[in-house]
């Protein structure tokens, strides 16, 4: 079981109140390391200053979406083993494979409760502790 | 606060922003600007406004936003053809999702026929074959089943949920980063003040520093310019840190220096340039071919409606306005201070090229900049009450039966941010009477030759240190003769009273003046422009209209920038300080004996120029003085008031203009007639500030008093 704060987490949303929402639930969680970017490109700037092990990335934002940051992670060394969980903005089946085609090891259909956010974070990393 | 709470008002905040790129995004497609960019930002604004109802359970706003938002998404998949009449539907669709939107936030109720008549509407645009009559769409996805896919099993979309191996989580909490500096500062950062030893000290305190000194660019003595910049530092810094974090230091020299800063991992020899190297060279300033002294223009350009703005990404903090206020209010007794402390030295007869006078002078321009700053903070553009116009505009359109386009300008325009939440309620007032009143019919516009399409133009400006806010309709102007008959046989004005067409214009204002037959759904509802007039001079603004006949009217509104700060004369008042608004004056004179006609028993009016003002006793009418002063005997302020009628306000003597801080007199005693406001001056006096409107108003009552007394005595 890892302990909540060994965990690193981005937030990637262009919404601030998703980003406060992850984050209030993240901290809930024990875990307050915890960095945000607006979108992809600026995730993968904020990933190259220091690497993260968990990836919380919503699917539908400009400049470069949460697959397109999805495939950057999976092809540099420095953050393809990280956790990564794709927010999606409706139950989209082609979506949510390809997600799973690129490694995502989660997702989770906007709207989404905090509870259920919890429950996709403990499925990849287990209760923490 | 509650954190929750918090974040929930962040959330309105940003569905105010999304609900109005929404907006403006429906309009750019509607005008044919739409871009693949602008309908996928459309979608996605819907979108989030979704994602973050669910979150707080507001389900009503999360069924509208989904039933919004599938129909757009088929739009963005090009299924659906963004027709005209489609562009009608979303756009009242956005309409009533910001009415969802303001429920939430306030607790209140939306039309409930309404939003379910338009949640049918946006599902026939989305599939016409179905019968969404019959069988109304419940809700959105269902959360449970949704957020239940097996972990080791696929779920329904054939997801599997990868586990996250934890032997991998060691190696990637790095702990400490060394970075690697390199500033060398142009001579510009030192004319401007900026010390490079503070910086290093600065950097020092994000972690270990290892500062090196490269002097390589140092000439010998003979040949250095004592004013010119030689030398630069490598900075080795040992620091668990984002690269934001370092540059922030340099803020403030940003432009005056060379930076580069890398990251170097702590194994690495911090020589070697890793893959993840970032790098950043701040550019010098273009050239020193011109001086740039100003600061820069609080007007902006306005980019024409529907060409794509290119706005740099800019950070932005979110801050308590009360925090600002108590800023504000600091530095409004910074003002106050500095003055008390300058007339002290010059009561004390320090020589004026003393150390401390020209120190003192160094803090007066200190002092202003801070204020202009700190009022800068609050400055807002006016956009914010502009975008709610478009939505007033199509439904007093569809009301009235008018064909009407808004056109806006100057949106980018700053003003105090509590007079950007004023504007509100005079700008509605304003539109709405220009399309109800103002506007034809589009048949009696095409029998004048016109287009049938109204127009109506708001446009906001600054001019001399004021904000202008004009509302223009294309309409077919003023009806001089109908207000005059009307103002008539309301006994506003006598039968025969000559006036000038701008005189009966402003007639309008006048309360209980109604042009309107049977009042009006749209410009009725009990308020009159007397009401907005109103409004407008408790912000310390003007209004007026200008009209010429069938080419149609044009609303001004002007406003102070600030409520905060004014530009005042001091007066004495038979021994009391009192403050004129300079917006007010006209000009002040000291007339002579023959200038003044007396009038009446208390009366006079003052020739200028061959026109008579009336005269203003100011020290009777504030109470100061039981009798009446000759104004020749001291000075005359030369007044204008907010309907454009002119006053010659007496007082005893003039000491100065000055800047005030205003500070609230109802707050802190009562509201006295007359006054507006005080102020404190710099010798810790507190003096008054005049009301010149009401002061004009009393005036007249006290004439008329005087007159009615003798006829009740003779009767």
């Amino acid at each position: 079981m890892p302990a909540a704060s060994a965990i690193n987490a981005i937030i990637v949303d262009d919404q601030l109140t998703m980003r406060a929402l992850i984050r209030s639930t993240l901290q809930q969680m024990g875990v307050s390391n915890v960095r945000d970017a607006g979108d992809g490109e600026e995730a993968l700037v904020r990933l190259a200053e220091r690497p993260a092990n968990l990836i919380i990335s919503d699917y539908n934002m400009p400049k470069l979406d949460g697959l397109g940051l999805l495939r950057a992670v999976r092809a540099n060394p420095n953050t393809q083993k990280a956790a990564f969980i794709m927010l999606t903005g409706r139950a989209d089946k082609d979506l949510v494979q390809r997600a799973a085609q690129f490694g995502a090891n989660n997702y989770l259909v906007k709207p989404f409760t905090l509870m259920s956010l919890k429950e996709k974070i403990e499925q990849v990393f287990g209760v923490l502790t | 606060m509650d954190p929750m709470e918090s974040i929930k008002a962040t959330f309105f905040q940003e569905c105010e922003e999304l609900l109005a790129d929404l907006e403006a995004g429906l309009l750019a497609i509607q005008a044919g600007a739409g871009d693949e960019d602008t309908i996928n930002a459309v979608f996605r604004a819907v979108h989030s406004v979704k994602g973050g109802a669910g979150a707080f359970g507001m389900d009503a706003l999360v069924h509208f936003a989904h039933v919004f938002e599938t129909l757009l998404d088929g739009v963005r998949a090009g299924r659906i053809a963004a027709a005209p009449d489609l562009l009608e539907i979303l756009l009242r669709a956005a309409d009533i999702l910001a009415d969802h939107v303001n429920a939430a936030r306030d607790g209140g109720a939306v039309d409930e026929a309404r939003s379910a008549e338009m949640i049918r509407d946006l599902e026939h645009a989305t599939d016409p074959e179905h019968d969404h009559r019959a069988a109304p769409d419940l809700a959105a996805p269902d959360l449970a089943a949704a957020g239940a896919p097996g972990v080791d099993q696929p779920d329904e979309f054939g997801f599997t949920v990868t586990r996250f191996n934890p032997e991998s989580l060691e190696p990637l909490v790095v702990t400490e980063a060394l970075w690697k500096i390199w500033f060398r500062p142009k001579s510009a950062l030192y004319r401007k003040g900026n010390e490079s030893a503070l910086l290093l000290r600065e950097l020092a305190r994000l972690g270990p520093t290892k500062v090196r000194l490269d002097q390589t660019e140092l000439p010998d003595l003979a040949s250095l310019d004592p004013e010119s910049a030689f030398l630069a530092w490598e900075i080795e810094l040992e620091a668990d840190t984002d690269e934001a974090v370092i540059r922030e230091v340099f803020e403030f020299v940003e432009g005056d220096c060379d930076i580069e800063i890398r990251r170097c991992s702590t194994s690495e020899s911090p020589d070697a340039t890793s893959e993840s190297v970032i790098t950043a060279i701040v550019e010098p300033p273009p050239s020193r071919a011109t001086v740039n002294t100003e600061s820069p223009a609080s007007v902006k350009v306005e980019t024409p409606k529907g060409e794509a703005v290119a706005t740099p990404a800019h950070a932005t903090i979110r801050v308590d306005p009360e925090r600002i206020d108590r800023l504000i209010d600091l530095v409004g007794e910074l003002v106050i201070n500095q003055a008390m402390l300058a007339q002290r030295v010059i009561e004390s007869g320090l020589p004026q090229s003393s150390n401390v006078a020209t120190g003192l002078e160094d803090l007066e321009s200190l002092t202003r900049q801070i204020q202009d700053s700190v009022m800068a903070i609050r400055a807002q553009p006016v956009k914010s009450v502009f975008q709610r116009m478009p939505r007033l505009v199509r439904e007093v359109a569809a009301q009235t039966g008018k064909s009407v386009r808004l056109v806006t300008e100057g949106e980018a325009t700053e003003v105090d941010k509590t007079v950007v939440e004023r504007l509100g309620d005079p700008i509605t007032h304003m539109i709405r009477n220009a399309i109800d009143h103002g506007l034809e019919s589009p048949e009696r516009r095409a029998a004048a030759g016109k287009p049938r399409e109204g127009v109506v133009r708001l446009a906001a400006l600054h001019r001399g240190g004021r904000i202008v806010i004009e509302v223009q309709d294309d309409g077919a102007g003023i009806d001089r003769k109908r207000v005059q008959a009307i103002a008539v046989e309301k006994g506003l004005i006598v039968a025969d009273a000559q006036l000038t067409d701008e005189e009966v214009d402003n007639l309008i204002f006048l309360p209980g003046f109604s042009t309107a037959n049977a009042i009006s759904d749209i410009s009725g509802r009990g308020v009159g422009m007397d009401v907005v007039r109103r409004s407008v001079q408790a912000l310390g603004g003007r209004i007026s209209i200008t009209s010429r006949p069938g080419q149609g009217s044009t609303f001004t509104l002007s406003l102070p920038l600030t409520l905060a700060v004014l530009d005042g004369m001091v007066v004495d008042v038979a021994g009391h300080t009192l403050v004129v608004p300079l917006t007010a004056i006209v000009e002040s004179l000291r007339p002579k004996p023959a200038d003044v006609k007396r009038l009446g028993p208390q009366g006079a009016v003052l020739s200028v120029r061959d026109t008579y003002v009336p005269v203003v006793d100011v020290a009777a009418i504030l109470g100061f003085r039981d009798y009446s002063k000759s104004p020749c005997d001291g000075v005359v302020i030369l007044v204008e008031s907010e309907d454009g009628g002119r006053a010659a306000l007496t007082a005893d003597s003039i000491y100065g203009q000055r800047q005030v801080v205003i500070k609230s007199l109802e707050a802190n005693y009562r509201q006295v007639d007359g006054i507006a406001a005080a102020t404190i001056l710099g010798d810790g006096r507190v003096a008054l500030i005049v009301d010149v409107d009401a002061v004009i108003a009393m005036r007249r009552r006290d004439t008329i008093r005087d007159y009615q007394q003798p006829l009740a005595a003779a009767g």
